[in-house]
Order: structure tokens, then C-alpha cells, then sequence
């Protein structure tokens, strides 16, 4: 019985020496994240999160034609009358869009990409926005982070109004109808929409608080904010709430320090951020990139993706015989097609304004924000001012600079602004402008007389005013957000 | 089985000193024949011997020698008293099965009568005759309550298994997996079916709560095979087969028919248009437009009206016939009828890489057992060749198991096994998320309009078009450079060539080990501990082409590995004693799992020299992270067992658990089960009814848990309770971390599954006929819920413990043995399980659905309620696709005479509850006759009931530029007043007409001929003069046809019961031969 003893003790030593585990044996973290405590800890932590907004803004998202914002560009203009698609398959990524079909689908993905994106980033903005002040870090730096989240927040909540609401209406003050979410606070409770006018007024307040935080603020990268950006989207708010006044002295104070490009820089493919008027933009290496998401494997004429090979995007025939032959811009476009990638299909009226640095790669800095657009804001709201003299100077510096023999512009009036709004086509053709130009002018879509084949294009006019201007929110939102209202179907 | 252990359990005792004496005797069968290698033991003193082939046998006794235990495989153990007597004649009977079978419980054994919970065994027997590789292709029909689906043919993979409806929403819902006494998480195709003793189904809380930390789902517990002492023998199996495409099909329209098919898909578009305010087109020009007969302009569209047009050959890119484009379908919209396809024998997309699939599977087992130690050693060789190019599984296994009684008070033995796999699985998804990949050959094979060809032709004569070396030039759908217009579908790719051209090879080796040591202090008390490791780790590499597909233009590969390991160590101290009539089994424990989990992850894009695919080939790297998890359960546990007079059964269970995926104020669950059983046929006043041999009624409850929440991959998140940030967000040169999609919630805890069981088993007439009744009550608690938060939060899904949800049904299986003779014996048993499924509570009125989904979750309905629009037909006036209205809306919506409201826009359709996935009822008959050596068995699978989504017959209903079509289209609406069903082809109105409804909705019902064996037995006679024990040829069919409501369709896929287009499952055919020397 002695033996037993001791077996009974050496196996009871083994039982206590492995029941008694440490406290902490059920505590695990992952290893490819981090807390939020940890990362709202420090400003240097913050200034991570703050990359990583400057990143998401251009991952992949759920198909192709989901690579952030660049994509959101694709499907402003396919909206419009400028940027035509060329191939008929349904299954073809922004054909739904360009035939207005998909945003009026509360299932699509499209849609729903759109308004997920925004509040996205909006979302990881008020992480930062509301937590900043309880970091440890100085003071400057806490100044910057806030400055840069909130001009994410504001131009967030500024597409999602312009898309997803009816637009803004200076002369209908306060704008009471439906406009968006505000979200100011991370909340998982569905909130409703507020008004356009509560939803423009909170996004003035984060660009007026933005432009006060990053006064004096020197950015290392163009992918983040400064003050000029800031200033440059506040333009385009005030551009778009008819404010011309504001409009006018921001985009000129927002330009600051970024001469327009030369032209030979103009035919060199729209990829390079280092670009002089470059103001803001996603600044993408090779081992970052997107694949066939990227805005190049649509719109690059040097990479071949299958869109680039069988629907090449072409500019509006009407537009194009609109620049005059001595403009540097005639260039970028040409009535036979130009060359597709190998394997690829001519089609007429197609461009090279877009190429990727490297044809290995769909990869291309991606621009956001440019002077010559502050130039036009600055044209157009002084024109909308009836200054038609100072709004011709405007223009002119920027058109005689793409066009050596462009003249100041005799005309006024409508007919100036008509003059400005074509400069702004061909200037900002592909950039992601049209259809909420359109939506903010109120003026219809009329695709016809041109180029646009009506058994692809599907619907060629649109009246200005109709429930169709209005993206519906998705289906998903709606769902788990009951103080969610659709759109008139 | 039982012999074995009584067996080594007599030989434990220890042997004195005593006086001897010889005793000797002869077993016999029924018939008189003798029994030869019969085990003849001493009970009191373990002493034991085996018969000759005269059946003959001598034993020596000492004076403590009172009982004579003889056993042999299949045959009642007999007890015979001793007294003085010395010479015996023992006649050997058949087994009564039900009475005598162990059954392997939660860490342990128990008598299947003693049983008070819900446990399914079958065995080696059982799976003799199937030809799978994976155990779990097998089990869907031998275990009542079990189901499984099939939603992948790919070699090597494994279905996934419910037992007794379904336990949580978006929690995990597989079983626990145990393997040889311990957790296993790895893929059960890494264990040779031929080294599986038994597997046991445990199905009811009171079984599986010794398992509690994981075991809400059930429990499947396989044993591996041992030897046996002192019966040294080698088995041999060997089998051939073929696989060949299971389930036909879907019937889609030809090329003849296509064309003008689409043509009126599109006229109709024109006179239709679905652009508001757009004007209609006169019919006439309509026909000539998508005929091609309006002028054209510089660009070669047809002009009118001011607005460009194409005609339908520009839209479906491709003429396969011998007629001019414009010249196809004529203004009436029939095929011109002098068109000949120009190349009729290149049209079948799947052909190409079809092949004669082919199985191989052999093995090799040694086993035996001589004085205090037992071997089994075996190795094991599979080769899956599917009926796909590029997807094919090779398993080479081997495992060893040893055990050894070291001493008289301890006993010990290792198992270790080791897998290598090879699964080429080229022509998969490879995403392992959605069938809809373009690689996917089955995809891609189904959607692709009928008039396009696999290789590239002349455009004028149809000839194939050959490149510098004479071959054919795959069709990619995107060749100008050939003088090839532009396919609308599957543009630029092509499935087949990328399968070609492309690797998917996944690797995994697996090595599992298992120790454990018996320590006896006393007669009665037993310590045990476990110690196993299971280690898996794989690679899987990728390479796509620079020529076609996401590879495109410069090449892509990728090397992604994993590494898991994971650790269980045990004590279990036992204690059993009897008290005259009264028996206790107590047992407590400690136990702690240990899982780790890496992966590497790779990609670089740029290949410098053609034919390698090795990363340092390639120039840039595109992705590179690694990640490392840990998850943990600690747990302590206890069991006591109580039977008196063998007649009155109790048991109860206590089990406290911790896990690594809770926050420390919530991480600990405490999980315990009572259950009582009543041997009613022992009692006086029933004994002496002969006719019933087994009555017993047993009843349990329990409580298990669950912490396995999944996220939309079904892939475990083991950290929910906090709020992250995920690195690897860099901005070009800078750090960057974003916010992760899932919100952390620190609450979050146990999921709690209660369970009700009560069940009446009985044998009859000799116990001829068996079965057992059983009704179960499962309620999931403080379910684990990913409720999708508003969009508009930024976050896509937070974790909850809300609601309640119960299952609710009975299980019936019925085994006859319609004929016992001593040369045919006809076997019939059916089983039937029926349950219900039903969310009782949750905090608000429903969790929101999503677009992509088909169901949602409300009180009142099941986890698979489909929730979908309210298609309420077509439209005889212009052939639209009429949904029951959600809102009045003045364009869209209209009230019919009938009085319904109807509308056209599917954004304003109602959506409504239309039935569910999970069907009324389903079982499976089996069946197996006997004459003489010759067998043959079948075995049929049946649903009744239950709906699927057939989202891939959804797909073939749109009417797409390019794409295939259903030959159901033929019933489509043609002409104002038409009553159908199918709504009026429309190239414009896809999103209209084509939205999820009920329309996609159809009957789940089946019947599979799952199995189908013949075999002969060589007569002992003629094999013994082979020197073989036993030799067995067999010809077996394996998944052989099912019947369905649609060909195409298969209604097991996946439990939501939404159809996909993954790899079709296969039909098998095997010949084999298992032979034991």
C-alpha cells in the first residue's frame, strides 16, 4: 500500500499543478488589431487612425466596381451626359448606373456601396473627432487629427446630401425636405434623416471648425487635408447651396499655392499627385493597389482590364466637338477611338486622359481636388454674381492656360455661364462631377443628339425635378433603421 | 466490443497463488458447428484462453474459479457456473444487440441499456460498404436526427452535419467533433474511414453536457480501431471506382432557340421601355430595329427617330450561324430557316474538361494483441480524381495505436496518427465564399449564352482559328486582335482555359497524438489523464495566368499558409463500486484546450519567367500579413452514475466552463444534466411476457453551451466582446489602422442550449423487431446574434445574446429483421425524424434582413423562414411581372378586379413569409439481404417537404444579353391576354421582373438512392485454404440518382436552401475487396 501512496501523490501533485491554471490563461488578444482604447490613447496612435481613413477612402470594397471613392467618381459622371459606356452586358460593372436603373434599386449593391462608404468614414471620423481631446499628445497635433476628421465628415455628409436627398434650394430656405443620417456621434440606434438644411449647416460648422484647426497645419502627403482643401470643399458646399458670394472667395483662398499645370503635364496621364495643382488626392503604390477595382481598370486607356479592352469609356460626341482644335484638352479625346490595350476594341470618341504609371499595374494616384476646378467655382459663382467681367478673367486664366489661343470671353449672361459650365465638362470630364452638377443646377439629362446608343444608355433624358434625381437608400439601411424614410419609389 | 473489454478487464486482476486444476470444454453454434478463436475466461480470476478450430478448449482453475465467461464476435457471451464440474459443451447465440451493446459516451463508456440519454452508434459495419473518404458523407440516414447537406463535389470536402434541427441563429451550428476521447477541430477527411471503429451520435444534452463548453450542437464521437489481444491478423481493403456528374443539368434552351429568344428579350425592351418618359416604339420598327433593317450611321448603329440603336447581333456580339447578321431573326422574330449553326460541335463549355472521374482507396491494417499490450497499426491511401479537370484529393494516412497494461495498477497507450493531403482544387471557387467566380467551370459552363464557343472561329466560315503551333485558341470572349466581337458575358474570361492555365493546390498535413495513463489506487478508483495534441498545417497555392482572368496582365501568385495546433490535457479521477443491487459511477475532472491559430497570408503580382509560380518569380508584392489567434477553454467537471437492480438508471452531470471569447465578467458558464432510465421489462410483472424482450423508457434535460460566433464567412470571431481597429490599413508610406465592421459588445456570453429528451426504446418478438421513439425539446437561449446595425452607423454587425429559439420533434427508427433464417436474413429499418423549428422571443420585433438574403428572423417564424416578395403573377395585358403592393403608388401600382393590389416596381412589392427551408419530414430506409455469402443493400434517403430559393434557375430566367436561358421561357407571356406564369421577355426590366420572390420558391421534397451494394463472402471453406479468415467482394454505388422537383435542382445543398453553382456532386461507383489474413 506504500506504492499507492505514492502514486496517489504524484498523481494528485499532477492534478492541483494543472487545476490551478494563472487568472489570465483565458485572456487572448488578436494580433492583427488593436484596441480602440489603445489607439485613441496617444495623438501618435490617433495620427494611425487618421491613415487609416486616408486609406479606406480608396480599398476594395464588395465588386469591382466598389474601390471607394475613385469608383464614386465613375458613377457621378456615368450619371451624366459626358461619360458614356460603350458595351450592352447587364453583368458589366456601372451599366446599371450609367442606364440610371441601379440607383433607383433599393437592392442594388452600387447603392448601397455608395451610402455605406460615407458613413464609413464618417464613422472612424467621429472616433477621432469625439476621442481626440482625452489623448495624450500635444496640442497642435490634436488640432490637426480633429481638422482633418472633421473635413472627412463634412464631405462625407455633403455627397450622401447631394445623392440621397433632394438638393439644396437657396430660395426655399430652410430646406425642410428629407436629407440624411447626421451623424455626429457613433451610435448603432438608427437615426433619422435630418433636413437638407440642418444636414448643410452641420457640414459648414465641420469645415469652419476644420479650417480653424489646420490653419498653419503643413501636410506631409497630399492624401491628407490642409487648409486649402478645406476650404476647397467648403467652395464646393457653397457652390452647390447657390451661396456664390462664399463660393467665389474660397475657391480663390482655397488654391492657394497651386498653379495650374502645364501641357505637356496635362497629357501625362492624371495619376501623379506630385502634379502642381494637385490638391487632394489618394496617393496609391503598387503594393496597395486595387486590381480590376481600381478607377484605372475603368478608365486608363494604357491598362488592359476587361472594361478597358471592350468598354472603353468615350466622352460625349457633342462635348467633344465643343473644344476648340487648339486646346490642349482636344487631345485626350479622339472621334476614331484611340488605341485600346492589346486585344481591346476601338470605339469612337474615346480618351487618354487617364493612364496608370505602370500598364503591370491598375494602379494611379487618384485626384480628388484640383485648382482649375477653384478656378471654375470661382468663374461660375462670380458669373451667378452677374460680375461677368471678373468671372471672365477667372476663366480665362484657366482656359487660355489649356488653350494658348483662347480669348477672354466676350460673353455674359446666361450665355457666359453656359460658356463656364462647358469649360467645366471638359475640364473635370471622368473627375466625378456631372450628375450632381446637373442635380445642384437643377437642370435635366439629355443625352440625346449625340453619341449615346439608346440600346445601352437606355434612359437618354431625365426632366430636371424628377423623384428619379434621387438615389433611393438601400434596402438595408431602411431595414434596420425604422426612423428611416425611403424616397418617393 | 463488450467481450474485449470484460476481457482485459479480467485480466487486471491480479493472480495469486492458488490451487490449480484443469478444466476443458467445447463451443458450439446453434447448428452444432464448432467455434474456433471463441474467448473462454475465468471471471473471478481473469484467466483466459481461446478455442481451436475443433472448438475445443483447456483452461486452468484455481479454487477461486466459480464463472466461465465464453464470448464470441456477434454471439451472446454465455456465463457458465463452474461448481466441480470439469468438462463443459457451451452453445454459442446470436447477440442480442440492443441489450449488449457499449456505447462511447462523454468521456467514457456505458452499457446501451444502462443509457439514460440520446446516443446513435454505428461502425465499422456500418461503413464497410461505402465508398467516401470523408465519414461524414456517410452519416446523412444512419442516425436518426442527423442531417447533413452536400454542398460541394470537390473531392475532399466535407458537408456540413446538424443534429436535431438547428441550435443558433449566428452561432455555429456544427457538432463538436470528437476524436478518440478528445475535441477535434480539424477536417474529418483527414481520418481514414477504415480506421473508425465507431461513431456515436451524442444528440441530447444530457449526453453531450460532459462536453458542455461546445457540445450545444451534439456531439460526434469517432473511435478509432484497436487491436485485440491474442487475434494477430492483417486486413487488406482495396477499392476501384469511378465518379461521374450526380445531379443532370438544368434543361436550357439551344443556340436555334436562343437568338430569337433574346431578339424578342429585346424588341420587347424597346416597346416596353422602362426609362419613365421614354416614348414606346412602334412594334413594326421595334422588329426592325432588333432585326438590324434601319439605316445606319458612320458608327454602324441603326438610326431612328434621331437616336442611335443596335441590333441584336451587336448586342449579343456573337453570329454562330451561316446567315448574314441582319438576316438571323426575321422581322417577325423566328429564325431565319436557312441558319446552320457554323460550329455546332463547340458549344458545350464543360465538356472540354469533363473526364471519367476515378476513385482509389486502399489500406492496409495489422493489428493484434499478446500479453499486456494490443497494436493497431495502418496505413492508408485514397486517390480522388474528380469528374473536373484540375480537382482531384490524394490522402496518404498511417496511425498507430498502442496500449499497455505496464503494471498492475497503471495502464497507458498512445495513438498517433498522420495525414498528408493533396487536394487540387483548380476547378473550385477557390474563394470558398460564392459560386459565382468566373473561374468556377460550373458557373460559368451554365450561364453562358448557348451561341458561344469554347475555341475561337473565323467569324465568316466557322472554322476554328489556329495559332503558330496548329492548336485551337480558347475563346476568351474579348479578341479583336482575331477579328472577334466582344462577348457581353463572361467577358475577357473563360473558365475553362483560366482552369487550365491556373493552380489551386492545397496542401495539409495533420498529426494527431493522443496519450493517456489509467492509474488504479484502488479496485474502485481510477485516475485517468489525457493528454492529445492535434496539429494541422497547410498551404495552398495559387497562381493565375497573365494571359486570362484576375491574374491578367502581369500574373498573380500567392502562398498562403496556416499552422493550428491544439492541446487538450485532462484528469479524470473515476470511481465505481457496487453495493449488492445499488452501482455508483462517479467521476470528476479538470480539462484545458489550448488552441492556437496562424496564418500567413501572400500574394505577389508581376511574373518574370514564364512556368514558375514560386513568389521570388514574381515582382511585386501586393499582400503580405499574418495573424495569430488564441482561443481557450478551461473546465471543470463531474458525473454520477447510479443504477439499481439494473433495472432503475440516474445520472447527472455538473460541468463549469471558461472561454477565452468572453469578457472575464461573463466568460464562465456552468452546464449540468440530470437523466433517469426504467428497464421496465426487468420488473416481475412484465417478465414473463415473451414476446417482449426490451421495453426501457428514459428521459433526460441539460443545459450546454455555446461561444462559437461566426462571422459572414462562417468563420469563428474569437474575440467579440472587444472593439478594434485593424491594422494593415497603410496609407502609401504611412502606419494605418481603420475601424473594424464588428462592434464589440463586453456583455456578450454563453449561448445556452436546453435540452428535453424522453424516448421509449423496445425490442420485440425476440428482439426481431427494434426501435425506439424519442421526442426532444432543444431550446437555444441567449443566442448569439450578429444584428446588422443601421448602415448608416458605419458598422456592418454587432454581436448580442438576444432571443430565444426552440427545436422540437421526434425521431422514430424501426429495424426489422423480416427474415432470420441460418442461410437469409432480410434486414429492413427505417428512420424518420420530423422537428420543428421556431424563434420564441426576441427583444424586438424582428432582426433586420438583408438585401442579399432570403429569410429573416421574427418570433413566430424558424431560423429558415424564406421572407420574400409576394409574386402574384403576370400581367395578361402586357406580360409584366405583378407583385402584391406594399404602398399605393399612382405610376406602378393598380387594384384588379379581384380586388388585390398590384404593383410592378419591386421596391414597393411586399415582402411576405413563404414557407421554410427545413422540411416537414426526412429519414432514410435501409435494407440489407443475406443469402448465404452473398449480400445485397440499399439505402434511400427521403425529404419530404421544405422549400428551396432556386436562385441558379432565378439566374437562368433573366433575360440578359449573353447569358443562358431556361427552357421554361417557352411559357412566357407572347401577346396581350396570355395567362402564364412567366412574365415577358425583357431585356430592361431584369431588376423588375427578376427580383427575389416567392416566384424562385420550389418544393425541397427528394428521394436519393444514396447506396447500393452487392457482395459475396468467400466460404470459410475455400478461403481458409488461402490461409485468408475471411474474404469479401463487393461492387457498391454511392450517391447514385435523385429524384427532385426540377432537374438541376439540388434541394440539399445548403440549409438556407438557396441554391448556388458550386461543384456538382458526384455519382460513385466501386468495386472492392476487403480481405483479413
Amino acid at each position: 500500500m506504500k506504492k499507492m501512496r505514492i502514486v496517489f501523490i504524484l498523481a494528485a501533485t499532477v492534478i492541483l499543478g494543472t487545476v490551478s491554471c494563472k487568472k489570465s490563461y483565458l485572456d487572448t488578444a488578436p494580433t492583427d488589431q488593436v484596441t480602440e482604447q489603445t489607439i485613441l490613447n496617444t495623438t501618435a496612435n490617433a495620427q494611425i487612425a487618421l491613415n487609416g481613413i486616408h486609406r479606406i477612402i480608396w480599398r476594395q470594397y464588395f465588386q469591382q466596381s466598389q474601390a471607394g471613392e475613385g469608383s464614386m467618381m465613375i458613377m457621378i459622371d456615368n450619371m451624366g451626359e459626358d461619360l458614356l459606356n460603350n458595351a450592352s452586358s447587364s453583368g458589366a460593372f456601372y451599366n446599371g448606373i450609367y442606364r440610371w436603373e441601379a440607383h433607383r434599386n433599393a437592392d442594388n449593391l452600387d447603392l448601397y456601396f455608395a451610402y455605406f462608404l460615407y458613413y464609413r468614414l464618417i464613422s472612424n471620423a467621429n472616433m477621432l473627432i469625439n476621442n481626440i481631446d482625452k489623448a495624450a499628445g500635444p496640442d497642435a497635433e490634436k488640432r490637426q487629427i480633429k481638422g482633418e476628421a472633421l473635413c472627412y465628415r463634412a464631405w462625407c455628409h455633403f455627397n450622401l446630401v447631394q445623392l440621397f436627398a433632394k438638393r439644396y434650394d437657396a430660395a426655399a430656405k430652410p430646406n425642410t425636405q428629407p436629407g440624411v443620417p447626421l451623424m455626429v456621434a457613433n451610435t448603432t440606434e438608427g437615426l433619422p434623416r435630418a433636413s437638407v438644411e440642418d444636414v448643410y449647416t452641420q457640414i459648414n460648422k465641420d469645415l469652419d471648425d476644420a479650417i480653424a484647426n489646420l490653419t498653419g497645419y503643413n501636410r506631409s502627403y497630399k492624401s491628407h487635408f490642409n487648409v486649402n482643401v478645406a476650404k476647397g470643399i467648403k467652395a464646393r458646399v457653397a457652390l452647390t447651396q447657390q451661396n456664390w458670394a462664399l463660393a467665389a472667395t474660397l475657391a480663390a483662398e482655397a488654391r492657394t499655392g497651386f498653379p495650374l499645370m502645364d501641357n505637356t503635364a496635362y497629357l501625362s496621364g492624371f495619376s501623379d499627385a506630385t502634379n502642381s495643382e494637385w490638391m487632394w488626392g489618394s496617393i496609391i503604390p503598387n503594393d496597395q493597389g486595387t486590381f480590376f477595382y481600381s478607377f484605372f481598370a475603368f478608365m486608363a486607356s494604357n491598362y488592359s482590364a476587361n472594361a478597358t479592352r471592350t468598354n472603353p469609356r468615350s466622352i460625349n460626341s457633342n462635348l467633344y466637338n465643343a473644344i476648340s482644335a487648339t486646346d490642349v484638352r482636344k487631345q485626350l479625346w479622339s472621334p476614331a477611338g484611340v488605341t485600346p490595350p492589346a486585344n481591346g476594341t476601338k470605339f469612337p470618341y474615346t480618351s487618354v486622359k487617364f493612364k496608370v504609371k505602370d500598364p503591370n499595374f491598375s494602379v494611379g494616384d487618384v485626384v480628388y481636388m484640383r485648382s482649375a476646378e477653384m478656378y471654375l467655382i470661382e468663374a461660375e459663382a462670380k458669373a451667378r454674381l452677374n460680375q461677368d467681367a471678373a468671372a471672365a478673367a477667372v476663366l480665362f486664366t484657366l482656359a487660355n492656360k489649356r488653350d494658348p489661343n483662347y480669348v477672354l470671353s466676350t460673353n455674359t449672361g446666361a450665355a457666359l455661364i453656359n460658356e463656364i459650365m462647358t469649360q467645366r465638362r471638359i475640364e473635370l470630364w471622368g473627375e466625378g462631377f456631372r450628375f450632381t452638377d446637373l442635380k445642384r443646377t437643377n437642370s435635366a439629362l439629355d443625352r440625346t443628339g449625340a453619341n449615346h446608343n439608346a440600346s445601352i444608355a437606355v434612359t437618354l433624358q431625365v426632366p430636371a425635378g424628377d423623384k428619379r434625381w434621387e438615389w433611393l437608400l438601400p434596402t438595408d439601411e431602411l431595414n434596420a433603421n425604422p426612423a428611416a424614410v425611403q424616397n418617393p419609389l | 466490443m463488450r467481450k474485449i473489454v470484460a476481457f482485459i478487464t479480467c485480466m487486471l486482476c491480479i493472480t495469486g497463488i492458488f490451487a490449480q486444476r484443469s478444466i476443458t470444454g467445447k463451443v458450439t453454434e446453434e447448428n452444432g458447428s464448432p467455434v474456433a478463436n471463441a474467448s473462454v475466461a475465468i471471471k473471478e480470476t481473469g484467466v483466459g484462453v481461446f478455442t481451436n478450430s475443433e472448438g475445443s478448449f483447456t483452461i486452468r482453475a484455481d479454487d477461486r474459479a466459480k464463472t466461465l465467461v465464453i464470448s464470441f464476435v456477434d454471439r451472446a457471451t454465455e456465463e457458465v457456473s463452474i461448481g466441480s464440474r470439469t468438462e463443459f459443451a457451451v452453445t454459442l447465440r446470436p447477440q442480442d444487440k440492443t441489450m449488449q451493446e457499449v456505447v462511447m459516451v462523454a468521456y467514457g463508456t456505458a452499457r446501451k441499456n444502462a443509457l439514460t440519454n440520446s446516443v446513435s452508434q454505428f461502425g465499422a459495419k456500418e461503413l464497410e460498404n461505402r465508398p467516401v473518404t470523408n465519414l461524414l458523407s456517410a452519416i446523412t440516414g444512419i442516425a436518426p436526427g442527423v442531417t447533413t447537406n452536400s454542398t460541394n463535389g470537390q473531392p475532399g470536402t466535407s458537408p456540413a452535419v446538424r443534429i436535431r434541427g438547428f441550435g443558433s441563429v449566428n452561432g455555429s451550428n456544427s457538432p463538436l467533433y470528437v476524436v478518440d476521447g478528445v475535441p477535434y477541430d480539424y477536417d474529418i477527411a483527414n481520418i481514414n474511414v477504415d480506421d473508425i471503429e465507431t461513431v456515436s451520435v451524442l444528440k441530447d444534452a444530457a449526453a453531450a453536457s460532459l462536453y458542455g463548453a461546445r457540445a450545444a450542437n451534439g456531439v460526434i464521437q469517432i473511435t478509432t480501431k484497436k487491436g485485440k489481444k491474442d487475434r494477430t491478423q492483417i486486413q487488406v481493403n482495396a477499392a476501384q471506382g469511378f465518379m461521374s456528374r450526380g445531379i443532370e443539368e438544368y434543361n436550357r434552351v439551344d443556340a436555334y432557340q436562343y437568338y430569337p429568344l433574346m431578339w424578342e428579350a429585346y424588341r420587347n425592351s424597346l416597346v416596353y421601355p422602362s426609362a419613365a418618359g421614354t416614348a414606346a416604339l412602334p412594334i413594326d420598327s421595334a422588329n426592325k430595329i432588333a432585326t438590324g433593317l434601319m439605316p445606319r450611321n458612320g458608327a454602324g448603329l441603326q438610326v431612328y427617330n434621331g437616336k442611335t440603336y443596335s441590333d441584336i447581333s451587336q448586342l449579343l456580339g456573337y453570329n454562330p450561324f451561316n446567315v448574314a447578321r441582319t438576316a438571323i431573326v426575321g422581322v417577325d422574330g423566328t429564325l431565319n430557316p436557312n441558319a446552320r449553326l457554323l460550329y455546332a460541335d463547340d458549344l458545350d463549355w464543360l465538356k472540354d474538361i469533363q473526364r471519367n472521374g476515378t476513385r482509389s482507396d486502399y489500406t492496409v491494417a495489422v493489428s493484434g494483441g499478446s500479453g499486456k499490450t494490443d497494436h493497431y497499426f495502418s496505413l492508408g491511401y485514397v486517390n480522388e480524381k474528380g469528374f473536373v479537370l484540375n480537382s482531384d484529393y490524394k490522402r496518404y494516412s498511417a496511425r498507430m495505436n498502442v496500449n499497455t497494461q505496464a503494471t498492475n495498477w497503471l495502464k497507458t497507450g498512445l495513438n498517433l496518427a498522420g495525414v498528408f493531403t493533396k487536394a487540387n482544387q483548380g476547378a473550385n471557387d477557390g474563394s470558398g465564399l460564392g459560386s459565382t467566380g468566373l473561374v468556377n467551370p460550373f458557373y460559368s459552363s451554365r450561364i453562358i449564352g448557348p451561341i458561344y464557343p469554347v475555341f475561337a472561329h473565323d467569324v465568316n466560315s466557322g472554322a476554328y482559328i489556329l495559332d503558330a503551333s496548329g492548336n485551337r485558341i480558347y475563346d476568351i470572349g474579348s479578341m479583336a486582335n482575331l477579328g472577334l466581337p466582344n462577348r457581353p458575358s463572361l467577358t475577357g474570361r473563360h473558365a475553362i482555359y483560366e482552369t487550365r492555365l491556373n493552380e489551386n493546390i492545397l496542401q495539409r498535413n495533420v498529426f494527431s497524438g493522443r496519450i493517456y495513463a489509467d492509474i488504479n489506487f484502488t479496485k474502485d478508483l481510477k485516475l485517468t489523464t489525457n493528454f492529445s495534441g492535434d496539429a494541422s498545417n497547410s498551404l495552398r497555392s495559387q497562381f493565375e495566368n497573365k494571359i486570362v482572368g484576375d491574374g491578367a496582365p502581369s500574373g498573380r501568385g500567392a502562398r498562403n499558409t496556416t499552422n493550428n495546433f491544439t492541446m487538450t490535457f485532462n484528469q479524470l479521477l473515476n470511481y465505481t463500486r457496487s453495493f449488492g443491487e445499488h452501482t455508483i459511477d462517479a467521476m470528476v475532472g479538470h480539462e484545458n484546450y489550448d488552441a492556437t491559430y496562424r496564418t500567413v497570408t501572400t500574394q505577389r503580382t508581376g511574373q518574370v519567367i514564364e512556368g514558375i509560380t514560386e513568389l521570388s518569380n514574381f515582382t511585386t508584392t501586393t499582400n503580405l500579413t499574418s495573424a495569430k489567434d488564441r482561443y481557450k477553454i478551461e473546465s471543470y467537471l463531474s458525473r454520477l452514475n447510479y443504477s439499481f437492480m439494473n433495472r432503475y438508471f440516474l445520472s447527472g452531470s455538473f460541468r463549469r466552463d471558461g472561454s477565452s471569447r468572453f469578457a472575464p465578467d461573463t466568460r464562465w458558464g456552468n452546464f449540468w444534466s440530470v437523466g433517469a432510465g426504467w428497464r421496465v421489462d426487468q420488473e416481475k410483472f412484465i417478465q414473463g411476457a415473451s414476446w417482449l424482450s426490451l421495453l426501457k423508457i428514459r428521459s433526460s434535460y441539460g443545459l450546454v453551451g455555446n461561444d462559437d460566433l461566426l462571422d459572414d464567412n462562417n468563420l469563428s470571431i474569437y474575440y467579440a466582446y472587444q472593439s478594434f481597429y485593424d491594422l494593415g490599413n497603410n496609407n502609401n508610406t504611412e502606419a494605418g489602422a481603420a475601424q473594424s465592421t464588428v462592434a464589440g459588445n463586453p456583455d456578450l456570453g454563453w449561448e445556452v442550449n436546453k435540452q428535453f429528451d424522453i424516448a421509449v426504446e423496445f425490442g420485440l418478438l425476440k428482439s426481431r423487431i427494434n426501435g425506439q421513439i424519442e421526442f426532444f425539446d432543444r431550446r437555444s437561449s441567449n443566442l448569439l446574434f450578429r444584428v446588422p446595425p443601421p448602415l448608416s452607423s458605419g458598422g456592418l454587425s454587432f454581436p448580442q445574446n438576444i432571443g430565444t429559439m426552440y427545436n422540437r420533434g421526434v425521431e422514430i427508427s424501426i429495424t426489422g429483421e423480416v427474415v432470420r433464417k441460418r442461410d437469409f436474413s432480410w434486414t429492413v429499418t427505417g428512420n424518420w425524424t420530423t422537428f420543428r423549428n421556431r424563434i420564441t422571443k426576441l427583444p424586438v420585433k424582428e432582426i433586420p434582413s438583408t438585401a442579399s438574403s432570403t429569410q429573416k428572423w421574427e418570433v413566430g417564424h424558424s431560423r429558415y423562414d424564406f421572407w420574400v416578395r409576394d409574386y402574384y403573377g403576370v400581367d395578361p395585358i402586357d406580360g409584366a411581372v405583378l407583385y402584391r403592393a406594399k404602398a399605393w403608388m399612382p405610376a406602378t401600382t393598380k387594384v384588379l378586379a379581384k380586388g388585390d393590389t398590384v404593383t410592378t416596381d419591386q421596391n414597393n412589392a411586399l415582402l411576405h413569409y413563404a414557407g421554410s427551408s427545413i422540411p416537414d419530414f426526412f429519414g432514410a430506409i435501409i435494407s440489407s439481404f443475406n443469402y448465404k455469402g452473398f449480400g445485397l443493400s440499399f439505402q434511400l434517403n427521403y425529404q419530404v417537404g421544405g422549400k428551396v430559393y432556386d436562385d441558379n434557375y432565378a439566374t437562368l430566367m433573366n433575360a440578359s444579353y449573353g447569358y443562358a436561358l431556361h427552357t421554361d421561357i417557352s411559357r412566357r407571356w407572347k401577346k396581350a391576354g396570355d395567362v402564364t406564369d412567366v412574365p415577358r421577355l425583357d431585356a430592361g426590366r431584369n431588376s423588375q421582373f427578376n427580383a427575389v420572390s416567392d416566384r424562385w420558391l420550389v418544393d425541397a421534397s427528394y428521394l436519393t438512392v444514396q447506396n447500393v451494394t452487392f457482395s459475396y463472402n468467400l466460404p470459410a471453406s475455400v478461403s481458409s485454404k488461402a490461409h485468408l479468415q475471411n474474404v469479401r467482394f463487393y461492387v457498391t454505388g454511392e450517391n447514385l440518382y435523385m429524384f427532385t422537383k426540377r432537374q438541376g435542382l439540388n434541394p440539399i445543398q445548403n440549409f438556407t436552401g438557396v441554391t448556388t453553382n458550386v461543384y456538382v456532386p458526384s455519382r460513385n461507383i466501386t468495386a472492392g475487396i476487403n480481405m483479413t489474413l
